[in-house]
């Protein structure tokens, strides 16, 4: 048998091509590891460009301080901040979730007089 | 025909479409006649807006007069500031019907009708007292929707109608001592040293989302139905962006309430796992920018809120209703449960990396045209820590609603969940807010920016000369984003990045739904107590006089025993001295 006759698709492949929507099938690639571990490369990239660019355009609103990378500093500053903090703010405010005695699941519940229009409703 | 539509509020239609809605049979061919209704009333009050306010040369159109004891009321005001609101909401209106067509529910389409012609009327008020009154219609008929989201959301619905029922009491007093103090009730700037100011900014205040006063928004959005969380957020919270607007332009407070805003909401919606409860602490997050550039007052900042409160609602509305779609395919919202629903729901999560785009302010999406206004006008303003805090809202606007929301709902590790893409008339209705949030970022004689600049309220010259592609404001804005994508990717990659996980998560409410309830119970027992001790003390005392009585007066008691007639002169006698010196004295 030649390589030619050999499936270019793994099974798992052949599988999440089968129930993903058509329209998603060119990009499944996207929810592949490499993928997702590789995507940092982007926004390094684009950061790293805009900086420079920064140098070259002053801001006509500067910050505090003077430098080029200033809001390149503050986004990634602010957003680590942000994502950092939330492991000690989650110990302090996070309770049961029926802490309150209210909160179930998720549902649609209550909308009684909705009717499916067209089989909706029904997960594939 | 067209001259009678044109007396009054368009306000009215829709209340009346809303009415007739309700009386329409919940019969399949029926309700094709409400949804008709749910979609044609409000393009009507769209139309009907457009030709009253350019069909006339004045820069301020009133009508719609009417008397109501002795004071004369203005029901139909469109001016510079009030069309651009009036605009979006009839936009919003139509928007809603769209996505909410497959939906058979006569109280959402109902409630959803009057709310719409609520949040139009109270735009268009000319006057307190109208304002007032479609400040309540406003109330009742939103917290129907949030009740149609099932049981869980009745408690929730109560709170939501507390709130806005003490912002109407706080109103009607503000408007009372007001309307006394200064024998007008035109609703025009008011300012906090007025009499009453501080009253109505309060009752404004809380549909807004002041500090403190937030909780009814994320504890009632999150439990309505698909359909309702989109209608929800469009119009209370924008009403109360306009009538800030109107009232309390240049107020400075303002500007740091409203910075507070920009940052709180961004700690909390990084721990919520329940997503449009994470964008409801967005949607607070956002009226933050707007109540700031109110304070700061300036033709420009007053500009950057109104065109912030335009691409808002479109972009917040496309955020909610890709987030209602995944949740009526899938059955839930919880970020924990989610993940991969790009190969499902491919259309959906284009629509929401849009949505997301926008209210990132990236280039070329809605929100870059309208959020730097505001962030120039502070900076021009000298409130440098303010515009450091906007700065820092904008990267936690980037974690929760940027990349939280798509990343975890539709990428992210894969939940195994395979749905079918949302029904048509949903994506139609997201088609069409996604593509005006590109749209209107659109520079240049085919783009939408001018579109949207040329309705700004103050002096357009000042709007129009705002120019938001500059290289520099591009860069910095692209540094800010890649930064910001840069560090999630980094702490993704060394599981710094918190796991998503199902948990409440207290806010200030808790002081009313626990530490709140707690003393009122406490008070309750120790009431309860003091009852039962009080009640056993007067019945000791009842009782003690009782029998005191009985042993002096009863057959048995002292006063019917025998006695010596000795004793008896001398009681007597005693009783004749003292007489005697009564009379001589007196």
């Amino acid at each position: 048998m030649s390589d030619n006759n050999k499936p270019t698709l793994t099974p798992q492949e052949i599988v999440d091509r089968a129930e993903a929507h058509p329209a998603a099938v060119p990009f499944l690639w996207l929810g592949s590891k490499q993928t997702q571990r590789n995507f940092i490369y982007i926004p390094l990239a684009g950061m790293i460009i805009f900086s420079i660019l920064g140098f070259l355009y002053p801001p006509k609103y500067p910050t505090l301080w003077e430098s080029g990378l200033r809001y390149a500093a503050i986004g990634f500053f602010s957003y680590s901040f942000v994502v950092l903090m939330a492991r000690p703010l989650f110990k302090l405010l996070s309770r049961p979730e029926n802490y309150y005695g209210e909160d179930g699941e998720d549902s649609e519940d209550g909308e009684d007089d909705i009717e499916p229009v067209d089989g909706e409703g029904d997960n594939v | 025909m067209f001259e009678f539509l044109t007396s009054f509020s368009p306000a009215f239609i829709l209340i009346a479409a809303g009415v007739l809605a309700g009386f329409i049979p919940s019969s399949s061919i029926s309700s094709h006649l409400r949804k008709v209704l749910l979609v044609g009333a409000p393009a009507l009050a769209l139309v009907l807006i457009n030709t009253i306010y350019f069909s006339q040369n004045e820069s301020t159109y009133l009508g719609g007069s009417m008397s109501f004891a002795n004071i004369e009321l203005t029901t139909l005001r469109i001016d510079s500031l009030s069309i651009i609101w009036g605009y979006i909401f009839c936009v919003a209106g139509i928007l809603n019907g769209i996505f909410a067509l497959h939906e058979k529910c006569k109280i959402t389409d109902t409630s959803a009708l009057i709310y719409t012609g609520a949040g139009i009327g109270a735009v268009f008020a000319g006057d307190l007292i109208t304002l007032f009154i479609f400040w309540e219609i406003l109330a009742l008929s939103s917290v129907f929707i949030v009740w149609r989201g099932g049981p869980k959301s009745y408690p929730a619905g109560m709170r939501y109608l507390a709130m806005h029922i003490l912002s109407g009491v706080l109103l009607l007093a503000g408007l009372v001592i007001y309307g006394r103090a200064t024998g007008s009730y035109a609703f025009n700037n008011i300012g906090i040293d007025a009499p009453g100011g501080w009253l109505i900014l309060l009752a404004f205040g809380i549909k807004a989302g002041f500090p403190f006063l937030h909780n009814w928004m994320q504890d009632a959005y999150p439990r309505s139905s698909v359909t309702g969380t989109v209608i929800l957020s469009v119009f209370t919270t924008k009403l109360a962006i306009y009538t800030l607007a109107r009232g309390y332009a240049g107020t400075e407070i303002l500007i740091y309430i409203g910075a507070v805003m920009t940052v709180f909401p961004v700690f909390f919606a990084v721990l919520e796992n329940d997503l449009r409860k994470v964008l409801s602490y967005s949607l607070n997050n956002q009226l933050g920018y707007m109540v700031c550039g109110i304070g700061i007052g300036t033709q420009l900042a007053l500009n950057g809120a109104a065109a912030h409160m335009v691409v808002h609602i479109l972009y917040k509305s496309l955020l909610f209703m890709s987030m209602g779609a995944v949740l009526h395919r899938v059955g839930t919202i919880k970020a924990s449960e989610l993940g991969g629903l790009f190969r499902s729901m491919p259309y959906t999560a284009v629509f929401c990396i849009i949505g997301a785009a926008a209210i990132s302010a990236v280039p070329f999406f809605s929100g870059f045209v309208a959020k730097s206004m505001i962030l120039a006008a502070v900076f021009e303003g000298g409130y440098f820590v303010v515009f450091a805090m906007l700065l820092f809202a904008s990267a936690g606007v980037l974690e929760h609603s940027g990349i939280k929301v798509p990343y975890f709902t539709f990428f992210a590790h894969d939940s195994g969940k395979r749905v079918k893409e949302a029904p048509w008339n949903m994506l139609a209705a997201m088609g069409i807010t996604a593509f005006l949030c590109i749209y209107l970022a659109i520079p240049g004689p085919y783009g939408g920016m001018q579109y949207l600049y040329n309705l700004l309220p103050s002096e357009v010259a000042g709007a129009a000369k705002f120019n938001p592609y500059t290289a520099s404001h591009v860069i910095f804005q692209m540094q800010l984003i890649m930064a910001a994508m840069f560090a999630f990717a980094l702490l993704k990659r060394y599981g710094l990045y918190p796991a998503e996980r199902r948990a409440q998560i207290l806010d200030f409410d808790w002081t009313y739904r626990r530490l709140g309830l707690a003393l009122v119970k406490w008070v309750s027992a120790i009431w309860t107590r003091l009852g039962a001790f009080a009640t056993y003390k007067l019945k000791n005392f009842f009782s003690n006089i009782g029998r005191r009585m009985y042993q002096v007066f009863s057959p048995a008691g002292t006063f019917s025993q025998d006695a010596p007639s000795g004793i008896a002169a001398v009681m007597i006698s005693g009783m004749l001295v003292a007489v005697l010196l009564v009379v001589y004295f007196l």
